[in-house]
Order: structure tokens, then C-alpha cells, then sequence
């Protein structure tokens, strides 16, 4: 047994004295205790006894099934990606394949289109054609008829305007004109109207 | 005056015989190899291909720490087989080291030199037959004629390798595990007698009760301290059997 000192000076200092040995009368019968050295057989027999236990059954039991339970579910990680990575590559291509046949839908939509419209125009086109040819036809008739009625007005308004003209004219002079005179001014003035 | 009492070193580490011949640091060792075990045991029971909690976690969290943090680095793949031997010396040794810092037990197993002894022993046995296993007799003779040195270099450094290999690797891995151990279980037990000493003073100077705090404060840090160094030796430990172990297959190095 040793005793270290701790005293205060009146200056308020901490003042710790070395521990000393104190050598007492029956020191020499008290039990000291275990070295702090030297190992002890019965802390070496169980230390011993413990650390082989814990290692045979870590080596032979513990670490496998630990191990082996990491490792499967690493490999099920491993799988799960794989399959995934899998899925994700397929799901790829059938998204390819998908957009790849809406290409082609939309090219075969276009060149349908473009046909109906190519048919369509062409249609139009032979409406038209046989619309001119109508319209030409039913001008031409139109002419003809207006021609032959105007054939068949032209004398009356001859003898007409002949008649008014005369008439004009024996107003104006008091003498009533020459009917023959009269027609030949008046064939003479429409025909050059015309 | 302040008079502290401070037992002798032999005084703080004997401890009464709980039965026949088992005394507190038996106790530790013990229950270090069945909390080991325990560990194992429970996580070795819950089904492996779901996410990893609680114990389990644990196990895998120092097969992992084992594996990576000193088999690849010190020995490469090759070693992994080496996994359960250092795994079970970083637990024991890990185990014996915490109680310590734990209340009740307040004593690590491997401040007193039997276990490091041990362990030692059994890194030394097994390093060399190793080599043996590895390198035949070549082992012994690479040894004492280092053919990597310069001639009039090699009895010199024969000798070195010799004594390093034969003698101090195991000395001073039982050694370095016990001093560190040793020394942080005298330093947690001066800082609280001496805590203790001051709170229970009969002095006339009122502050230095008070005072007491500050060995106190100190008390606190250490043991938060023992729990790194507790770890850090293990792991010395267990780092440096590997990389014996590694030189003694690889001789050539």
C-alpha cells in the first residue's frame, strides 16, 4: 500500500507528493496481489479455453452460414440486376421494334395519302376538263341561239327604228322622208354598229 | 490537506476467485467468446436474403470489416480463407478489451498478460507453420541468409530477421496489447480516486472540492478514449497477425 499526498500551500499552490512504499510490520505477511506482470495459469486456461472455443465454432458452424447467407444474398443481388439489366434491354428493343413499326405505319399512312390525293387530283382534273367542256358546249349553244334571235329581231328593229326615224325626221322637217331612203340610212348605220 | 490513497498496481488488478480457479478476467474471456458465439449463432438464424438488421447486420458489418479492411488490404484474395481466424482473435480481443469501460466489470481481460500471452502464442505457431507449410526449410534459411541484401550485410540482417521472427513479433504484440490495456485501466483508476479524493476532502480550502470536476471531466474523456483504443488494438492486432502471416508465405519480400 502507497499514499500519494495532495496538499495546498498558503499561496493557494496544489502540491501532490510522490506516492512512497509504506512498509508496515505485517507487510511482509499481507498478500500482494497478483504480479502485474506475469501471466496468470488459471486467466491463461480460461483466455485459452474461450478464444479456441469461439474460433473452432467460427471456423466450423458461425462464419460458413454468415458467409454463405452474404454471399447467396449477394448473388440474388447479382441476378436481380442481371435480370433486370435484361428486362431493361429488352424493354429497349421492343420499344425500337414499336417505334420502328410506327415508322413504317406512318411511311405506308403517307404514300396511302399521297396516292388518294394523286387519284383525287386526277379526278378532279377529268371533272374539270369534262365541267370546261360542258360549259363550252352550252356557251357555244347559248351563242347560237342568242345569233338566231338576234337574226330573227334584226328586221324588226330595222322596220322599227325606220319607222321612228322617218317619223323623227317628218317631225322635224314637216315632210315626211323617203321610206326607201329611210331603210337604206337605217340598214346602213346598225350594220355599221355592229 | 488533502491525503489520497493509492493502492498498488497488484492491489487494482487481483480479483477474488468467483469459483475455483475463475476469477473476474476468466469471466470476461468467457463471455466475450459466448457474446461472440451469441452473435453469430442469432444471425446465422434469420434469413439471409432479406436486407441485413440489427444483429445480423452486426455479424456482416465485421465478416465485411474483417475482409476488407485487413485480408485485402494485407494479404489480397489469396487470404481470405484466413477470414475466420482473424475474425474470431479481432471479436475476442475487442470483447475482452470493452468491459474495461463497462460498469461492474471496469477491468479489460487483456490488461493482465495471460490472454494477449495466449493469442500471441497462437499468432506466433501459426505465422510460422505457415511459412513452413508454404517454404519447407527454406523458410528458416531465407530467414537467417537474406539473399535480398548485400552479402557482408546478410549475417547482420539474418540475425535481425531471426530474432524479429522468433522472438519479438510475438513479444511485442502480447506486450503491446496488454501496455496499452493496462495503461488505460490505471488512468481510468487515478483519475477517479483522484476525482473521488477531491469531492470527499476534509479541507479547510473550500475550492478545491470543486475541483474535483476537473479529474472528473478527464474520467469522462478517457473512458469514451479506452472505446477507440479498445477497438484500435484489436484491430493492431489483428492487421499485424495478417501481415505476419502474409510474410511468411511470401518469404521472397
Amino acid at each position: 500500500m502507497f499514499t500519494v499526498t495532495v496538499h495546498t500551500t498558503g499561496a493557494g499552490e496544489l502540491v501532490v507528493r510522490l506516492p512512497q512504499q509504506r512498509v508496515t510490520a505485517e507487510a511482509g505477511t499481507e498478500d500482494k496481489g497478483p504480479s502485474p506482470i506475469a501471466p496468470e495459469l488459471k486467466e491463461l486456461a480460461w483466455g485459452a479455453g474461450s478464444f479456441i472455443v469461439l474460433f473452432v465454432l467460427m471456423r466450423v458452424v458461425l462464419f460458413p452460414r454468415v458467409k454463405n447467407g452474404m454471399q447467396a444474398r449477394y448473388g440474388k443481388i447479382r441476378d436481380d440486376h442481371e435480370s433486370a439489366d435484361a428486362m431493361r434491354a429488352a424493354a429497349r428493343g421492343e420499344v425500337a421494334a414499336y417505334e420502328q413499326e410506327l415508322a413504317g405505319v406512318r411511311a405506308e399512312a403517307a404514300q396511302r395519302i399521297q396516292a388518294v390525293r394523286d387519284i383525287i387530283e386526277a379526278e378532279r382534273a377529268i371533272a374539270i376538263g369534262v365541267a370546261n367542256e360542258r360549259i363550252s358546249a352550252s356557251r357555244a349553244d347559248a351563242n347560237a341561239v342568242n345569233e338566231a334571235a338576234k337574226a330573227a329581231a334584226a328586221p324588226h328593229i330595222k322596220e322599227a327604228v325606220a319607222d321612228v326615224s322617218g317619223r323623227a325626221a317628218e317631225l322635224a322637217t314637216g315632210r315626211k322622208p323617203d321610206a326607201a331612203m329611210v331603210n337604206s340610212v337605217v340598214t346602213s348605220l346598225i350594220g355599221a354598229g355592229q | 490537506m488533502l491525503g489520497l490513497t493509492f493502492p498498488p498496481i497488484n492491489e487494482l488488478i487481483r480479483w477474488r476467485d468467483i469459483f475455483t480457479s475463475f476469477n473476474k478476467v476468466g469471466l470476461i474471456a468467457v463471455l466475450a467468446a459466448l457474446i461472440g458465439i451469441a452473435i453469430f449463432l442469432i444471425a446465422g438464424r434469420k434469413d439471409p436474403l432479406k436486407a441485413p438488421t440489427g444483429v445480423r447486420n452486426l455479424a456482416e458489418t465485421g465478416v465485411e470489416f474483417i475482409e476488407d479492411q485487413i485480408v485485402m488490404q494485407t494479404m489480397g484474395k489469396d487470404g481470405l480463407p484466413w477470414t475466420p481466424f482473424l475474425l474470431s482473435l479481432f471479436i475476442f480481443i475487442y470483447l475482452c478489451n470493452l468491459p474495461g469501460i463497462i460498469p461492474i466489470f471496469q477491468m479489460p481481460a487483456t490488461a493482465r498478460m495471460a490472454i494477449p500471452l495466449f493469442l500471441a502464442l497462437v499468432v506466433w505457431v501459426v505465422y510460422n507453420a505457415v511459412g513452413l507449410k508454404h517454404n519447407g526449410f527454406k523458410y528458416i534459411t531465407a530467414m537467417a541468409w537474406p539473399t535480398s541484401v548485400p552479402i557482408g550485410m546478410r549475417p547482420l540482417v539474418g540475425v535481425i530477421e531471426l530474432l524479429s521472427n522468433i522472438v519479438l513479433r510475438p513479444f511485442s504484440l502480447a506486450v503491446r496489447l496488454f501496455a496499452n490495456m493496462l495503461a488505460g485501466h490505471m488512468l481510468l483508476i487515478t483519475f477517479a480516486f483522484l476525482s473521488n479524493a477531491m469531492f470527499t476532502a476534509h479541507t479547510k480550502q473550500f475550492f478545491l472540492r470543486p475541483m474535483g470536476v476537473l479529474p472528473l471531466f478527464m474520467l469522462v474523456f478517457l473512458t469514451a478514449f479506452e472505446v477507440l483504443v479498445g477497438f484500435l488494438q484489436a484491430y493492431i492486432f489483428t492487421i499485424l497477425t495478417a501481415v505476419f502471416i502474409n510474410s511468411a508465405r511470401h518469404i521472397e519480400h
